[in-house]
Protein backbone atom coordinates (compact mmCIF):
# COMPACT_ATOMS: atom_id res chain seq x y z
CA UNK A 1 0.00 0.00 0.00
CA UNK A 2 1.73 3.54 -1.19
CA UNK A 3 0.25 6.46 0.88
CA UNK A 4 3.04 8.80 0.93
CA UNK A 5 3.13 11.85 3.15
CA UNK A 6 -0.09 10.92 5.12
CA UNK A 7 1.92 7.15 5.97
CA UNK A 8 4.70 9.55 6.94
CA UNK A 9 2.69 11.54 9.11
CA UNK A 10 1.23 8.78 11.25
CA UNK A 11 4.24 6.83 11.16
CA UNK A 12 5.31 10.08 13.22
CA UNK A 13 2.16 10.43 15.66
CA UNK A 14 2.89 6.83 16.28
CA UNK A 15 6.58 6.92 17.02
CA UNK A 16 5.57 10.18 19.11
CA UNK A 17 2.91 8.02 21.10
CA UNK A 18 5.09 5.11 22.14
CA UNK A 19 7.38 7.58 23.09
CA UNK A 20 4.50 8.92 25.04
CA UNK A 21 4.09 5.81 26.64
CA UNK A 22 7.37 4.36 27.41
CA UNK A 23 9.42 7.15 28.55
CA UNK A 24 8.33 7.79 31.63
CA UNK A 25 8.53 3.98 32.12
CA UNK A 26 11.84 4.18 31.67
CA UNK A 27 12.51 7.21 33.57
CA UNK A 28 10.64 5.19 36.50
CA UNK A 29 12.65 2.34 36.22
CA UNK A 30 15.65 4.64 36.04
CA UNK A 31 14.71 6.11 39.62
CA UNK A 32 15.26 2.55 41.41
CA UNK A 33 18.66 3.03 40.30
CA UNK A 34 18.64 6.12 42.22
CA UNK A 35 20.75 6.96 45.92
CA UNK A 36 17.90 9.67 46.23
CA UNK A 37 17.97 11.66 50.12
CA UNK A 38 18.07 10.66 53.18
CA UNK A 39 16.15 7.28 52.02
CA UNK A 40 13.90 8.62 50.40
CA UNK A 41 13.18 9.13 46.18
CA UNK A 42 13.93 12.71 45.00
CA UNK A 43 13.62 13.88 41.49
CA UNK A 44 17.22 14.92 40.98
CA UNK A 45 19.61 12.19 40.66
CA UNK A 46 21.72 12.14 43.38
CA UNK A 47 24.14 9.03 42.03
CA UNK A 48 23.84 4.98 40.53
CA UNK A 49 23.19 2.33 43.22
CA UNK A 50 22.20 -0.88 43.15
CA UNK A 51 21.59 -1.20 46.87
CA UNK A 52 17.70 -0.76 46.73
CA UNK A 53 17.11 -3.98 45.17
CA UNK A 54 18.38 -5.67 48.15
CA UNK A 55 17.05 -3.22 50.54
CA UNK A 56 13.67 -3.91 48.90
CA UNK A 57 14.54 -7.86 48.93
CA UNK A 58 15.26 -7.19 52.87
CA UNK A 59 12.01 -5.44 53.86
CA UNK A 60 10.32 -7.92 55.70
CA UNK A 61 6.78 -5.65 55.34
CA UNK A 62 7.74 -5.33 51.46
CA UNK A 63 8.33 -9.16 50.89
CA UNK A 64 4.96 -9.85 53.12
CA UNK A 65 2.88 -7.77 50.48
CA UNK A 66 4.71 -9.47 47.50
CA UNK A 67 3.57 -12.91 48.78
CA UNK A 68 0.05 -11.88 50.03
CA UNK A 69 -0.38 -10.55 46.02
CA UNK A 70 1.10 -13.66 44.53
CA UNK A 71 -0.95 -15.65 46.67
CA UNK A 72 -4.03 -13.83 45.44
CA UNK A 73 -3.06 -13.61 42.05
CA UNK A 74 -2.86 -16.96 41.61
CA UNK A 75 -6.28 -17.71 43.36
CA UNK A 76 -7.70 -15.29 41.25
CA UNK A 77 -6.40 -16.54 38.02
CA UNK A 78 -7.10 -20.23 38.83
CA UNK A 79 -10.97 -19.51 39.79
CA UNK A 80 -11.38 -16.97 37.17
CA UNK A 81 -10.23 -19.34 34.41
CA UNK A 82 -12.42 -22.06 35.82
CA UNK A 83 -15.55 -19.81 36.19
CA UNK A 84 -14.72 -17.27 32.99
CA UNK A 85 -14.32 -20.46 30.40
CA UNK A 86 -17.69 -22.34 31.74
CA UNK A 87 -19.05 -18.71 30.75
CA UNK A 88 -17.27 -18.66 27.79
CA UNK A 89 -18.55 -21.54 26.40
CA UNK A 90 -22.45 -21.66 27.21
CA UNK A 91 -22.22 -17.64 26.19
CA UNK A 92 -21.16 -19.67 22.43
CA UNK A 93 -22.54 -22.99 23.02
CA UNK A 94 -25.33 -23.30 25.86
CA UNK A 95 -28.80 -24.71 23.48
CA UNK A 96 -31.09 -21.84 24.72
CA UNK A 97 -30.91 -18.00 22.89
CA UNK A 98 -32.09 -16.54 26.22
CA UNK A 99 -29.31 -17.83 28.40
CA UNK A 100 -26.58 -17.17 26.02
CA UNK A 101 -28.21 -13.64 26.02
CA UNK A 102 -28.34 -13.42 29.73
CA UNK A 103 -24.97 -14.46 29.93
CA UNK A 104 -23.47 -12.38 27.11
CA UNK A 105 -25.18 -9.38 29.06
CA UNK A 106 -23.84 -10.05 32.11
CA UNK A 107 -20.29 -10.50 30.73
CA UNK A 108 -20.31 -6.90 29.09
CA UNK A 109 -21.94 -5.57 32.27
CA UNK A 110 -18.98 -7.06 34.17
CA UNK A 111 -16.46 -4.59 32.26
CA UNK A 112 -18.70 -1.18 32.64
CA UNK A 113 -19.31 -0.96 36.28
CA UNK A 114 -15.93 1.17 37.05
CA UNK A 115 -13.80 -0.72 40.27
CA UNK A 116 -14.65 2.05 42.70
CA UNK A 117 -18.11 1.22 42.43
CA UNK A 118 -17.71 -2.52 42.70
CA UNK A 119 -15.43 -1.94 45.47
CA UNK A 120 -17.81 0.11 47.80
CA UNK A 121 -20.29 -2.78 46.88
CA UNK A 122 -18.06 -5.47 47.93
CA UNK A 123 -17.14 -3.41 51.27
CA UNK A 124 -20.74 -2.90 51.80
CA UNK A 125 -22.11 -6.52 51.19
CA UNK A 126 -19.31 -7.77 52.94
CA UNK A 127 -20.11 -5.30 56.48
CA UNK A 128 -23.79 -5.88 56.26
CA UNK A 129 -23.07 -9.79 55.90
CA UNK A 130 -20.38 -9.58 58.73
CA UNK A 131 -18.01 -11.42 56.45
CA UNK A 132 -14.64 -11.02 58.01
CA UNK A 133 -12.34 -9.60 55.41
CA UNK A 134 -9.78 -12.02 54.52
CA UNK A 135 -7.75 -13.72 52.09
CA UNK A 136 -10.80 -15.37 50.68
CA UNK A 137 -12.81 -12.22 49.96
CA UNK A 138 -10.20 -10.37 48.74
CA UNK A 139 -9.81 -13.13 46.06
CA UNK A 140 -13.69 -13.57 45.47
CA UNK A 141 -13.58 -9.75 44.69
CA UNK A 142 -11.11 -9.39 42.71
CA UNK A 143 -12.52 -12.34 40.00
CA UNK A 144 -15.53 -10.56 38.84
CA UNK A 145 -13.43 -8.48 36.50
CA UNK A 146 -10.58 -11.09 35.39
CA UNK A 147 -13.91 -13.76 34.82
CA UNK A 148 -15.06 -11.12 32.23
CA UNK A 149 -11.70 -11.13 30.68
CA UNK A 150 -11.53 -14.99 30.27
CA UNK A 151 -15.09 -14.90 29.39
CA UNK A 152 -14.40 -13.21 26.18
CA UNK A 153 -11.14 -14.41 25.51
CA UNK A 154 -12.60 -18.35 25.46
CA UNK A 155 -15.71 -17.01 23.60
CA UNK A 156 -13.90 -15.46 20.66
CA UNK A 157 -12.00 -18.64 20.41
CA UNK A 158 -14.77 -20.50 20.59
CA UNK A 159 -16.32 -18.75 17.50
CA UNK A 160 -13.73 -19.38 15.09
CA UNK A 161 -13.64 -23.53 16.49
CA UNK A 162 -16.14 -25.69 13.80
CA UNK A 163 -19.23 -27.32 15.65
CA UNK A 164 -19.55 -30.31 13.51
CA UNK A 165 -16.05 -31.75 14.34
CA UNK A 166 -17.81 -31.67 18.68
CA UNK A 167 -21.42 -32.62 16.75
CA UNK A 168 -19.29 -35.63 15.05
CA UNK A 169 -17.59 -36.54 18.40
CA UNK A 170 -20.97 -37.32 19.67
CA UNK A 171 -22.35 -39.12 16.89
CA UNK A 172 -19.57 -41.48 17.54
CA UNK A 173 -20.94 -41.76 21.08
CA UNK A 174 -19.07 -40.03 23.19
CA UNK A 175 -21.01 -38.30 26.08
CA UNK A 176 -20.89 -33.99 26.27
CA UNK A 177 -18.27 -34.52 28.84
CA UNK A 178 -16.06 -36.54 26.80
CA UNK A 179 -16.29 -34.12 23.86
CA UNK A 180 -15.80 -31.08 26.45
CA UNK A 181 -12.58 -33.04 27.58
CA UNK A 182 -11.38 -34.57 24.40
CA UNK A 183 -12.44 -31.70 21.67
CA UNK A 184 -13.15 -28.53 22.90
CA UNK A 185 -10.64 -28.26 25.40
CA UNK A 186 -7.18 -29.11 23.48
CA UNK A 187 -8.53 -26.17 21.07
CA UNK A 188 -8.92 -23.78 23.63
CA UNK A 189 -5.65 -24.73 25.29
CA UNK A 190 -3.82 -22.09 23.99
CA UNK A 191 -6.33 -19.24 24.51
CA UNK A 192 -7.09 -20.30 28.02
CA UNK A 193 -3.10 -20.12 28.59
CA UNK A 194 -3.19 -16.87 27.52
CA UNK A 195 -6.46 -15.96 29.58
CA UNK A 196 -4.93 -17.26 32.55
CA UNK A 197 -1.66 -15.51 32.08
CA UNK A 198 -3.70 -11.97 31.50
CA UNK A 199 -6.16 -12.91 34.37
CA UNK A 200 -3.00 -13.29 36.63
CA UNK A 201 -1.15 -9.98 35.38
CA UNK A 202 -4.56 -8.00 35.83
CA UNK A 203 -5.07 -9.62 39.19
CA UNK A 204 -1.73 -8.86 40.87
CA UNK A 205 -1.66 -5.27 39.84
CA UNK A 206 -5.06 -4.45 41.43
CA UNK A 207 -5.28 -1.78 43.06
CA UNK A 208 -8.73 -0.01 43.73
CA UNK A 209 -10.56 -3.65 44.67
CA UNK A 210 -7.92 -4.33 46.46
CA UNK A 211 -7.71 -0.98 48.58
CA UNK A 212 -10.90 -1.54 49.63
CA UNK A 213 -10.97 -5.49 50.97
CA UNK A 214 -7.17 -5.35 52.32
CA UNK A 215 -6.64 -5.74 55.84
CA UNK A 216 -3.65 -4.82 57.89
CA UNK A 217 -2.81 -8.80 57.95
CA UNK A 218 -3.82 -9.20 54.20
CA UNK A 219 -2.21 -6.63 52.38
CA UNK A 220 -1.17 -6.78 48.79
CA UNK A 221 2.06 -5.42 46.83
CA UNK A 222 -0.35 -2.71 44.72
CA UNK A 223 -2.01 -1.76 48.21
CA UNK A 224 1.34 -1.32 49.73
CA UNK A 225 2.42 0.94 47.23
CA UNK A 226 -0.57 2.99 47.16
CA UNK A 227 0.07 3.34 50.77
CA UNK A 228 3.75 4.26 50.31
CA UNK A 229 2.95 6.97 47.66
CA UNK A 230 0.82 9.13 49.80
CA UNK A 231 4.50 9.81 51.80
CA UNK A 232 7.63 10.30 49.48
CA UNK A 233 8.66 6.66 48.69
CA UNK A 234 11.69 5.22 49.13
CA UNK A 235 13.50 4.35 46.01
CA UNK A 236 13.51 1.07 47.45
CA UNK A 237 9.60 1.28 46.50
CA UNK A 238 11.12 1.90 42.82
CA UNK A 239 13.37 -1.04 43.17
CA UNK A 240 10.31 -3.14 43.67
CA UNK A 241 8.25 -2.30 41.23
CA UNK A 242 11.34 -2.14 38.90
CA UNK A 243 11.73 -6.02 39.10
CA UNK A 244 7.74 -6.53 39.31
CA UNK A 245 7.77 -4.74 35.96
CA UNK A 246 10.57 -6.79 34.90
CA UNK A 247 8.35 -10.21 35.84
CA UNK A 248 5.53 -9.11 34.11
CA UNK A 249 7.41 -8.02 30.89
CA UNK A 250 8.26 -12.18 31.06
CA UNK A 251 4.77 -12.76 31.92
CA UNK A 252 3.67 -10.25 28.36
CA UNK A 253 6.32 -12.56 26.19
CA UNK A 254 4.39 -15.52 27.23
CA UNK A 255 1.41 -14.87 26.63
CA UNK A 256 2.40 -13.33 23.27
CA UNK A 257 3.91 -16.81 22.55
CA UNK A 258 1.03 -18.40 23.59
CA UNK A 259 -1.41 -16.08 21.60
CA UNK A 260 0.85 -16.91 18.17
CA UNK A 261 0.76 -20.23 18.87
CA UNK A 262 -3.32 -20.45 19.14
CA UNK A 263 -3.15 -18.89 16.12
CA UNK A 264 -1.51 -21.08 13.90
CA UNK A 265 -3.64 -23.89 15.68
CA UNK A 266 -6.38 -22.08 14.66
CA UNK A 267 -4.77 -22.13 10.75
CA UNK A 268 -3.86 -25.53 11.24
CA UNK A 269 -7.23 -26.88 11.96
CA UNK A 270 -8.50 -24.67 9.42
CA UNK A 271 -6.13 -25.95 6.76
CA UNK A 272 -7.37 -30.14 7.69
CA UNK B 1 -22.73 -25.75 33.23
CA UNK B 2 -24.00 -22.27 32.85
CA UNK B 3 -25.18 -22.36 36.60
CA UNK B 4 -21.52 -22.22 38.30
CA UNK B 5 -20.76 -18.70 36.41
CA UNK B 6 -24.33 -17.61 37.13
CA UNK B 7 -24.17 -18.13 40.76
CA UNK B 8 -20.44 -17.24 40.95
CA UNK B 9 -21.11 -13.68 39.46
CA UNK B 10 -24.48 -13.64 41.05
CA UNK B 11 -22.78 -13.40 44.57
CA UNK B 12 -19.91 -11.54 44.70
CA UNK B 13 -21.19 -9.07 41.54
CA UNK B 14 -24.77 -8.56 41.17
CA UNK B 15 -26.31 -9.12 45.08
CA UNK B 16 -23.75 -6.59 45.98
CA UNK B 17 -24.43 -3.68 42.66
CA UNK B 18 -28.19 -4.75 44.42
CA UNK B 19 -27.35 -3.63 47.83
CA UNK B 20 -25.37 -0.76 46.78
CA UNK B 21 -28.55 0.41 45.04
CA UNK B 22 -31.04 -0.46 47.87
CA UNK B 23 -28.51 1.34 50.35
CA UNK B 24 -28.58 4.73 48.64
CA UNK B 25 -32.26 4.85 49.29
CA UNK B 26 -32.11 4.69 52.92
CA UNK B 27 -31.27 7.20 55.82
CA UNK B 28 -28.13 7.91 57.54
CA UNK B 29 -27.38 8.35 60.97
CA UNK B 30 -24.48 8.27 63.57
CA UNK B 31 -25.23 5.32 64.35
CA UNK B 32 -25.00 3.94 60.80
CA UNK B 33 -27.73 3.03 58.13
CA UNK B 34 -31.28 3.58 59.25
CA UNK B 35 -34.09 1.55 57.77
CA UNK B 36 -36.04 4.76 56.54
CA UNK B 37 -36.80 5.40 52.54
CA UNK B 38 -35.42 8.66 51.73
CA UNK B 39 -34.20 10.40 48.40
CA UNK B 40 -31.99 12.88 50.40
CA UNK B 41 -28.89 10.96 49.35
CA UNK B 42 -29.49 12.33 45.64
CA UNK B 43 -30.52 15.05 47.12
CA UNK B 44 -27.01 16.12 48.57
CA UNK B 45 -25.00 14.06 45.46
CA UNK B 46 -26.69 15.88 43.00
CA UNK B 47 -25.73 19.53 44.77
CA UNK B 48 -23.49 21.83 45.83
CA UNK B 49 -19.80 20.11 45.96
CA UNK B 50 -20.66 17.16 44.98
CA UNK B 51 -22.46 18.57 41.96
CA UNK B 52 -19.23 20.06 40.88
CA UNK B 53 -17.31 16.89 41.59
CA UNK B 54 -19.82 14.95 39.51
CA UNK B 55 -19.51 17.86 36.63
CA UNK B 56 -15.97 17.34 36.47
CA UNK B 57 -15.59 13.88 36.21
CA UNK B 58 -18.17 13.72 33.13
CA UNK B 59 -16.45 16.50 31.58
CA UNK B 60 -12.64 14.64 32.59
CA UNK B 61 -14.28 10.92 30.80
CA UNK B 62 -15.64 13.26 27.68
CA UNK B 63 -12.54 15.06 27.10
CA UNK B 64 -10.24 12.34 27.97
CA UNK B 65 -11.60 9.49 26.41
CA UNK B 66 -12.00 12.09 23.22
CA UNK B 67 -8.39 12.53 23.21
CA UNK B 68 -7.69 9.04 23.77
CA UNK B 69 -9.56 7.86 20.77
CA UNK B 70 -8.18 11.26 18.46
CA UNK B 71 -4.62 9.83 19.62
CA UNK B 72 -5.49 5.87 19.48
CA UNK B 73 -7.10 6.20 15.54
CA UNK B 74 -3.78 7.36 13.80
CA UNK B 75 -1.62 4.99 15.54
CA UNK B 76 -4.01 2.32 14.81
CA UNK B 77 -4.30 3.35 11.21
CA UNK B 78 -0.65 3.41 10.84
CA UNK B 79 -0.32 0.06 12.28
CA UNK B 80 -3.33 -1.65 10.03
CA UNK B 81 -1.09 0.14 6.92
CA UNK B 82 1.63 -2.59 7.73
CA UNK B 83 2.24 -5.37 6.59
CA UNK B 84 0.52 -8.25 8.20
CA UNK B 85 3.91 -9.89 10.03
CA UNK B 86 4.32 -6.34 11.69
CA UNK B 87 1.49 -5.65 13.09
CA UNK B 88 1.97 -7.60 16.40
CA UNK B 89 5.18 -6.23 16.35
CA UNK B 90 4.46 -2.45 16.38
CA UNK B 91 1.06 -3.40 18.52
CA UNK B 92 3.77 -4.45 21.53
CA UNK B 93 4.77 -1.18 22.49
CA UNK B 94 2.16 0.26 23.07
CA UNK B 95 0.54 -2.34 24.80
CA UNK B 96 3.80 -2.94 27.20
CA UNK B 97 2.36 0.13 29.39
CA UNK B 98 -0.90 -1.69 29.53
CA UNK B 99 0.49 -4.75 31.21
CA UNK B 100 3.20 -2.84 33.66
CA UNK B 101 2.04 -2.01 36.86
CA UNK B 102 -0.86 0.78 36.86
CA UNK B 103 0.78 2.35 40.36
CA UNK B 104 4.67 2.16 38.71
CA UNK B 105 3.06 4.05 35.63
CA UNK B 106 1.51 6.97 37.59
CA UNK B 107 4.22 6.60 40.04
CA UNK B 108 6.84 7.35 37.17
CA UNK B 109 4.42 10.06 35.28
CA UNK B 110 4.23 11.87 38.81
CA UNK B 111 8.53 11.74 38.71
CA UNK B 112 8.33 13.09 34.66
CA UNK B 113 5.83 16.05 35.57
CA UNK B 114 7.00 16.72 39.46
CA UNK B 115 9.72 20.33 39.50
CA UNK B 116 12.75 19.87 38.10
CA UNK B 117 11.56 16.52 36.42
CA UNK B 118 11.57 15.04 32.78
CA UNK B 119 9.02 17.31 30.75
CA UNK B 120 9.96 20.56 32.81
CA UNK B 121 13.61 19.39 31.32
CA UNK B 122 12.43 19.45 27.64
CA UNK B 123 9.63 21.59 27.33
CA UNK B 124 12.28 24.35 28.40
CA UNK B 125 14.94 22.72 25.75
CA UNK B 126 11.94 23.24 23.09
CA UNK B 127 11.76 26.83 24.41
CA UNK B 128 8.01 25.98 24.50
CA UNK B 129 7.89 26.71 28.78
CA UNK B 130 10.18 28.62 30.56
CA UNK B 131 11.79 28.22 34.41
CA UNK B 132 10.10 25.69 36.58
CA UNK B 133 6.97 23.20 35.73
CA UNK B 134 4.06 23.51 38.21
CA UNK B 135 2.19 21.12 37.33
CA UNK B 136 2.00 17.62 39.82
CA UNK B 137 -0.49 18.33 41.68
CA UNK B 138 -3.21 19.93 39.91
CA UNK B 139 -6.50 19.04 38.10
CA UNK B 140 -4.55 19.17 34.69
CA UNK B 141 -1.84 16.40 35.88
CA UNK B 142 -5.21 14.06 36.87
CA UNK B 143 -6.40 14.69 33.15
CA UNK B 144 -2.93 13.93 31.49
CA UNK B 145 -2.35 11.13 33.59
CA UNK B 146 -5.98 9.53 32.83
CA UNK B 147 -4.76 10.12 29.28
CA UNK B 148 -1.64 8.31 29.77
CA UNK B 149 -3.36 5.40 31.54
CA UNK B 150 -6.01 4.78 29.10
CA UNK B 151 -4.40 5.24 25.99
CA UNK B 152 -3.27 1.94 25.05
CA UNK B 153 -6.52 -0.02 25.26
CA UNK B 154 -8.47 2.21 23.03
CA UNK B 155 -5.66 1.60 20.49
CA UNK B 156 -6.97 -2.08 20.35
CA UNK B 157 -10.94 -1.77 19.59
CA UNK B 158 -9.73 0.34 16.77
CA UNK B 159 -6.85 -1.74 14.96
CA UNK B 160 -9.47 -4.89 14.98
CA UNK B 161 -12.19 -2.76 12.71
CA UNK B 162 -9.42 -1.08 10.99
CA UNK B 163 -7.95 -4.66 10.40
CA UNK B 164 -11.34 -5.87 9.06
CA UNK B 165 -12.33 -3.24 6.61
CA UNK B 166 -11.77 -5.02 2.92
CA UNK B 167 -9.13 -2.78 1.12
CA UNK B 168 -11.00 -3.89 -1.95
CA UNK B 169 -13.84 -0.89 -0.77
CA UNK B 170 -11.36 1.51 -0.38
CA UNK B 171 -9.37 0.88 -3.90
CA UNK B 172 -12.71 1.30 -5.04
CA UNK B 173 -13.20 4.36 -4.15
CA UNK B 174 -10.09 5.24 -5.10
CA UNK B 175 -10.80 3.60 -8.60
CA UNK B 176 -13.94 5.61 -8.63
CA UNK B 177 -11.70 9.02 -8.19
CA UNK B 178 -11.89 9.92 -4.60
CA UNK B 179 -8.95 11.36 -3.23
CA UNK B 180 -6.79 9.88 -0.68
CA UNK B 181 -8.55 12.10 2.52
CA UNK B 182 -12.10 11.55 0.94
CA UNK B 183 -11.75 8.09 0.65
CA UNK B 184 -10.75 7.61 4.18
CA UNK B 185 -13.54 10.10 5.28
CA UNK B 186 -16.03 8.43 3.55
CA UNK B 187 -15.42 4.68 3.56
CA UNK B 188 -13.02 3.68 6.35
CA UNK B 189 -14.38 6.39 9.27
CA UNK B 190 -17.58 5.37 8.81
CA UNK B 191 -16.64 1.67 8.46
CA UNK B 192 -14.82 1.97 11.93
CA UNK B 193 -17.38 3.29 13.91
CA UNK B 194 -17.76 0.29 16.23
CA UNK B 195 -14.11 0.41 16.71
CA UNK B 196 -13.99 3.73 18.21
CA UNK B 197 -17.50 3.23 20.09
CA UNK B 198 -15.35 0.25 22.05
CA UNK B 199 -12.55 2.65 22.56
CA UNK B 200 -14.73 5.44 24.01
CA UNK B 201 -16.21 2.90 26.23
CA UNK B 202 -13.26 1.12 27.25
CA UNK B 203 -11.66 4.54 27.93
CA UNK B 204 -14.56 6.59 29.15
CA UNK B 205 -15.90 3.67 32.04
CA UNK B 206 -12.77 3.65 33.97
CA UNK B 207 -12.03 7.43 33.69
CA UNK B 208 -15.75 7.65 35.48
CA UNK B 209 -14.74 5.89 38.40
CA UNK B 210 -11.00 6.64 38.43
CA UNK B 211 -10.39 6.99 42.41
CA UNK B 212 -6.49 6.49 42.28
CA UNK B 213 -5.24 9.79 40.42
CA UNK B 214 -6.95 12.34 41.83
CA UNK B 215 -4.98 10.93 44.91
CA UNK B 216 -1.47 10.28 43.65
CA UNK B 217 -1.00 13.10 40.74
CA UNK B 218 -4.00 15.98 42.04
CA UNK B 219 -2.82 15.97 45.49
CA UNK B 220 -6.33 16.78 46.64
CA UNK B 221 -7.37 19.07 43.84
CA UNK B 222 -9.11 17.78 40.73
CA UNK B 223 -11.09 15.12 42.78
CA UNK B 224 -13.53 12.49 40.92
CA UNK B 225 -16.21 10.81 41.74
CA UNK B 226 -14.42 7.88 42.39
CA UNK B 227 -12.33 9.36 44.97
CA UNK B 228 -15.31 11.18 46.42
CA UNK B 229 -17.66 8.27 46.66
CA UNK B 230 -14.85 5.63 48.33
CA UNK B 231 -13.86 8.73 51.04
CA UNK B 232 -17.75 8.36 51.83
CA UNK B 233 -17.04 4.54 52.65
CA UNK B 234 -13.36 4.59 53.96
CA UNK B 235 -13.20 7.85 55.82
CA UNK B 236 -17.18 9.51 56.41
CA UNK B 237 -18.42 6.12 56.95
CA UNK B 238 -21.50 7.67 55.26
CA UNK B 239 -22.55 5.02 52.82
CA UNK B 240 -26.05 5.83 51.88
CA UNK B 241 -24.59 9.28 50.63
CA UNK B 242 -21.47 7.41 48.91
CA UNK B 243 -24.13 4.58 47.51
CA UNK B 244 -25.89 7.35 45.89
CA UNK B 245 -22.81 8.94 44.19
CA UNK B 246 -22.29 4.98 43.25
CA UNK B 247 -25.74 5.03 41.43
CA UNK B 248 -25.67 8.18 40.10
CA UNK B 249 -21.82 7.21 38.10
CA UNK B 250 -23.38 3.64 37.34
CA UNK B 251 -26.47 5.92 35.64
CA UNK B 252 -23.73 7.73 33.83
CA UNK B 253 -22.19 4.66 32.82
CA UNK B 254 -25.50 3.57 31.43
CA UNK B 255 -25.63 6.84 29.46
CA UNK B 256 -22.68 6.42 27.87
CA UNK B 257 -23.36 2.61 26.41
CA UNK B 258 -26.80 3.65 25.49
CA UNK B 259 -25.42 6.87 23.31
CA UNK B 260 -22.81 4.64 21.99
CA UNK B 261 -25.24 1.79 20.84
CA UNK B 262 -27.38 4.33 19.33
CA UNK B 263 -24.21 5.37 17.58
CA UNK B 264 -23.80 2.30 16.20
CA UNK B 265 -26.98 0.83 15.45
CA UNK B 266 -27.15 -0.68 12.02
CA UNK B 267 -23.59 -2.86 12.71
CA UNK B 268 -23.96 -6.87 13.06
CA UNK B 269 -22.75 -8.27 16.06
CA UNK B 270 -24.81 -5.83 17.97
CA UNK B 271 -21.52 -5.51 20.90
CA UNK B 272 -20.82 -1.56 21.98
Amino acid sequence: MKRGPATGALGLIYALTVLFLLLPLAVGVAYAFNTGMMGKQVTRFTGLTLAWFPAAWNDLSLRRAVWASLVSASWVAVLSLAVGAMLGHAMVRHPSVTVRRVLSGLSYTLLIVPESVLGVSLLLFYSETGVPLGMATLVMGITPVEIAVVALIVRARLLTLDPAIEAAAADLGAGPLRVLWLIVLPQLAPALAAAGVMAWTFAFDNVVIASFLATPQVSTLAVYLYGSLHYGPSPAVFAAAAAVFGVTLVALCLCLVLLARARSLGKAARAL
Amino acid sequence: MAAVPALWLGAVFVVPLVLTVAVSFLGSSFAGIDDRLTLDNYRQAASGFYLAVFGRTLLFAAMGSALCVALAYPVALFIAGLPERWRLRALVPVLIPYFASFLIRVMALGMVMSRGGLAEAVLNALHLHRGALDVLNSPAAVFIGMVYVYLPIAVVPILVVLERVPPALTEASRDLGAGPLRSFLTVTLPLSRPGIATAVLLTAVPMMGEMILPDLLGGGRGLLMGKALSSQYLEAQNYPLGSAMAVLVLAAVGGIVALLARATRGFDGGRP
